[in-house]
């Protein structure tokens, strides 16, 4: 990746696109990814928003955004951006707007809409070749309704709705693979702590065409059970435990963007917040920490 | 019927103390609406929930306007408008309030002569903003307050409501909720209920009616961007970050990238912090490499953003 112009952290976005005043929680790991990847896509940009924490972003009179923002149920995002799109091109085809007016599709939902209700609508998407970006943060939970689990959430870990002595007894769905699979221009998995990385992956995908899809691991000081100060070291714990790896699908490749040396133990990520818990205390699940260990050290059995 | 309204911060267990009065309540046989109020339910905003209890069934609905008992968990709300702790405060209310201030300055202050009762602030704990079991503190009090919630009904209500948080956190919040229960001991019994409202009584309000316009105009669309720098989230803040200038590196790209809230603007090559919008994650601070910002507690934040401030100038 020569052609970047993000080859060191003093290369970010100084100024900030992304108004203030929004009511997500201190520390929000998504709010943080959102700010830098709006930074990258710039203003001629027009929001497509499922239900989720980040609706709460627009809520009138109120918007921290520059241009554009539409409101979706959790299943139609991407339907939602099909209709912005088909708009936008049937306006410039009859030149009722010059080029310079042109704007990118971003759709915008959380880890319920885009691991479970809003992912048919997606897979359609796909289908047509829609010309879009589709943000998907990720906190692994229903975390706008107070975190009951949904089809992102961790092996083991305890929401609202999985809250018995071993957790969630299901297992994250591994959501890069079937976008992927439906062979896109893009994927890639960024996550706010890791902003160089986050900033050359958003500035790719700004230059391609076609479905894009990235999906920001959202550290989630509310749903984790985590101080909100600590929203950056548990996202950089989620990289170098290799829980979260950083990776892109382009060209059918796909490109793991920042391996850990050596990894550290997932017991250091899990440790961090109050969902894992009980995988500690009142005695020491070794069984259940194992078995995490063991899926994340069998993923990366298979990166080369 | 008891018509209780508890304030706090977000993440200061208010919605987790009505359901624990509430079921209190129950536990002493009354029929109970216990409720927290939906919106910006964020850690640090303002947050709010009811109680109502009777011996006959309850027909009330909605928040509650005409309090018996106010309870204030975090006595910074106080001059909030959006918190609106005053709101139907009335001769017959009792306002119970956690603070390091008494309560003749709290009347003086409020300028009322209703009935405020302080519950100190927990002085073993240095940070002020931090407030452990804070929740557990308001619901002990209230019960004495009140005066027909028992300590066994209270305990039951506590082991209930926290039966997934493990015995070191109901421990935790049971001997704080006796602790404040012993308290208050002075003060029991004097919170009175009153006579449900009847149907009968109901006054219709005066509706305004909207002149029926275009959707162009009735209908909720912003036409201009940024409005939200409008909402001046600064006051969700309980802890503050000063930046040492002459500490400073003016490694902008750190913390102005780390913000969450986008509160950390950079001029020229130095930071500046936008305290109308700065919500006091603390995320710059655990992210500087000169350990150049410190968290001081909101209350004590005036005079220490005013020295950095004329660091800055220099």
């Amino acid at each position: 990746m020569n052609d970047t112009h993000f080859k060191r952290m003093k290369d970010l976005p100084s100024t900030h696109l992304l108004g203030t005043g929004t009511p997500m929680c201190a520390g929000c790991g998504g709010l943080q990814a959102i700010n830098d990847i709006y930074d990258i896509l710039g203003e001629k940009t027009v929001f497509i928003n499922a239900a989720g924490c980040m609706t709460l972003l627009s809520v009138y009179p109120f918007t921290p955004f520059r241009g554009s923002w539409l409101y979706t149920a959790m299943a139609s995002a991407p339907a939602g951006a099909q209709g912005v799109r088909d708009a936008l091109d049937i306006l410039l085809e009859k030149k009722k707007i010059g080029q310079e007016e042109n704007l990118t599709a971003v759709v915008l939902t959380g880890d319920g809409s885009a691991y479970g209700m809003g992912l048919s609508a997606t897979s359609a998407a796909i289908d047509r070749n829609l010309d879009f970006i589709y943000i998907c943060y990720d906190n692994e939970g229903y975390g706008n309704t107070g975190q009951q689990y949904s089809s992102a959430t961790p092996h083991g870990a305890r929401t609202s709705t999985s809250s018995g002595s071993m957790g969630y007894p299901g297992f994250k769905k591994d959501l890069f693979s079937i976008w992927a699979a439906h062979k896109p221009t893009y994927v890639a998995t960024v996550i706010g702590a890791e902003p160089l990385d986050l900033a050359r992956k958003i500035e790719k995908a700004a230059q391609l065409k076609g479905p894009r899809f990235i999906i920001t691991l959202s550290p989630c000081p509310t749903g984790w059970g985590f101080d909100p100060q600590e929203t950056m070291q548990i996202g950089k714990l989620a990289v170098k435990s290799g829980v979260w790896p950083l990776k892109e699908y382009i060209d059918g490749k796909i490109i793991h963007t920042k391996v850990p040396k050596i990894r550290m133990s997932v017991e250091d990520y899990l440790a961090t917040q109050f969902r894992f818990a009980h995988l500690f205390k009142p005695e020491r699940n070794t069984r259940l920490i194992d078995e995490i260990q063991g899926r994340v050290d069998e993923y990366w059995d298979h990166v080369s | 019927m008891y018509r209780i309204r508890f304030h706090g911060r977000g993440g200061q267990g208010m919605k987790t103390a009505g359901r624990i009065l509430g079921t209190a309540f129950f536990n002493e046989g009354y029929e109970v609406q216990d409720a927290p109020r939906y919106g910006a339910e964020r850690r640090g905003a303002p947050i709010f929930s009811y109680v109502r209890a009777d011996k006959k069934p309850i027909d009330e609905r909605g928040i509650i306007t005409n309090p018996d008992l106010i309870i204030v968990a975090d006595d910074s709300l106080v001059n909030i408008p959006a918190a609106g702790v005053m709101q139907g405060l009335n001769e017959h209310a009792v306002l119970l309030i956690n603070s390091r201030e008494t309560a003749e300055t709290w009347q003086n202050r409020l300028g009322t002569k209703i009935n405020i009762i302080v519950l100190p602030v927990n002085s073993s704990v240095p940070n002020p903003a931090e407030m452990p079991f804070i929740g557990a503190a308001c619901v002990g009090a209230a019960a004495r307050l009140l005066g027909v919630v028992g300590q066994s009904a209270l305990v039951d209500a506590i082991h209930e409501e926290l039966q997934d948080q493990g015995p070191d956190i109901i421990k935790a919040n049971c001997d704080r909720a006796l602790e404040a229960f012993e308290y208050m001991a002075l003060y029991e019994n004097c919170v009175q209920q009153r006579q449900a409202a009847s149907a009968l009584d109901y006054q219709q309000p005066e509706w305004i009616r909207p002149v029926f316009e275009k959707a162009r105009i009735a209908a909720p669309t912003i036409h201009a961007g940024l409005t939200s720098v409008q909402v001046k989230t600064g006051l969700w803040r309980t802890l503050c970050p000063i930046i040492e200038y002459d500490r400073c590196n003016r490694c902008w790209w750190i913390c102005s990238s780390a913000c969450p809230h986008n509160a950390i603007n950079v001029d020229g090559s130095t930071p500046v912090i936008d305290y109308d919008h700065c919500v006091g994650c603390m995320v710059c601070v655990a992210q500087c490499p000169p350990h150049a910002i410190s968290a001081i507690p909101e209350a004590e934040a005036d005079s220490e953003i005013k020295k950095s401030m004329q660091q800055l100038a220099h």
